[in-house]
């Protein structure tokens, strides 16, 4: 039998869960707790479309990863949301010789996607490397990857043209591995 | 011994052709983490994998990276975590929570 929803136990039980979840989307931490707070309060306007069917948890999941997606939408219309020079400075500029090569070899990390993720210190070094995102890079690169959402949806979602969206999305991956290379394989020496 | 050239002369030209630097193919590797490339450019990356192992490397750590952000942005993830919302926070909500009830 699924027990009730119970409104006032909601903070208690699932706030923390939910604000972690929002906290490795969005940079701000207060904008995460806002998140937060908007999603139960269109949680307890919707009670009534609480079907059972899924656990009180994952009903309020499902809300919150609507409000997230709103968010990145609002912030699309801030200005503060312009990509900063910073972005568009490439940390692969100047990274090879004249013939193509690189200058500074990419590292083997000797690990395995698979192993990568039992590493807790690695995924720690991910959380910090994700912070130093800009607000921008960061909902782009959680769209393609934690999310999932296909190139044309993040391009509408963002306002981004394709070959933009390649671009972008290679500058990410480059500070993250940089910063990876710096906070992780650097330290473990 | 005629022959002989003329393979060694195909060589170098397939070589030149196919071959990219390691700066061409940097690109290519993250784009192939989102969409499928067209068969030139695949063929000439897969080219370039098999000869550079630290482009491999570079292959390998975004595939790293992509995990690594699957795995912090899961819902396990978020019970594991140890950030909380501060206790003036919770408050808020739940005050907010009992005046629309």
């Amino acid at each position: 039998m699924q027990e009730p929803l119970n409104s006032d136990l909601w903070v208690d039980r699932y706030g923390d869960m939910l604000y972690r979840y929002t906290l490795v989307r969005v940079k701000n931490p207060d904008s995460a707790e806002e998140i937060v707070q908007v999603t139960l309060l269109a949680a307890l306007q919707s009670k009534g479309s609480f079907q059972g069917r899924s656990t009180e948890k994952s009903w309020l999941f499902g809300i919150l990863k609507h409000k997230i997606l709103d968010h990145f939408r609002v912030l699309k219309t801030q200005r503060t949301y312009e990509l900063t020079p910073e972005d568009w400075s490439d940390p692969l500029e100047n990274a090879y010789h004249s013939d193509g090569h690189w200058l500074e070899a990419p590292k083997n990390w000797d690990t395995d996607p698979h192993k990568a993720v039992e590493n807790k210190q690695l995924v720690e070094a991910m959380a910090l490397c994700m912070d130093r995102l800009s607000e921008k890079f960061r909902s782009i690169f959680v769209l393609k990857e934690i999310e999932g959402l296909n190139s044309e949806e993040i391009c509408k979602e963002m306002d981004i043209k394709p070959t933009n969206l390649w671009v972008i999305l290679h500058r990410i991956r480059n500070q993250l591995r940089k910063c990876l290379e710096t906070h992780h394989w650097n330290l473990k020496k | 011994m005629k022959s002989d050239s003329l393979i060694a002369k195909l060589n170098t030209w397939m070589i030149r052709k196919l071959n990219l630097t390691c700066e061409d193919t940097s690109p290519l590797i993250s784009e192939l983490m989102d969409h499928k490339l067209p068969l030139g450019k695949r063929v000439r990356l897969k080219f370039h994998l098999a000869m550079c192992t630290v482009c491999s490397f570079y292959q390998k750590q975004l595939q790293v990276i992509r995990s690594l952000a699957q795995k912090l942005g899961g819902e396990e993830a978020s019970t594991q975590q140890e950030a909380t919302l501060s206790e003036q926070a919770k408050t808020r909500i739940k005050d907010s929570l009992k005046q629309s009830n």
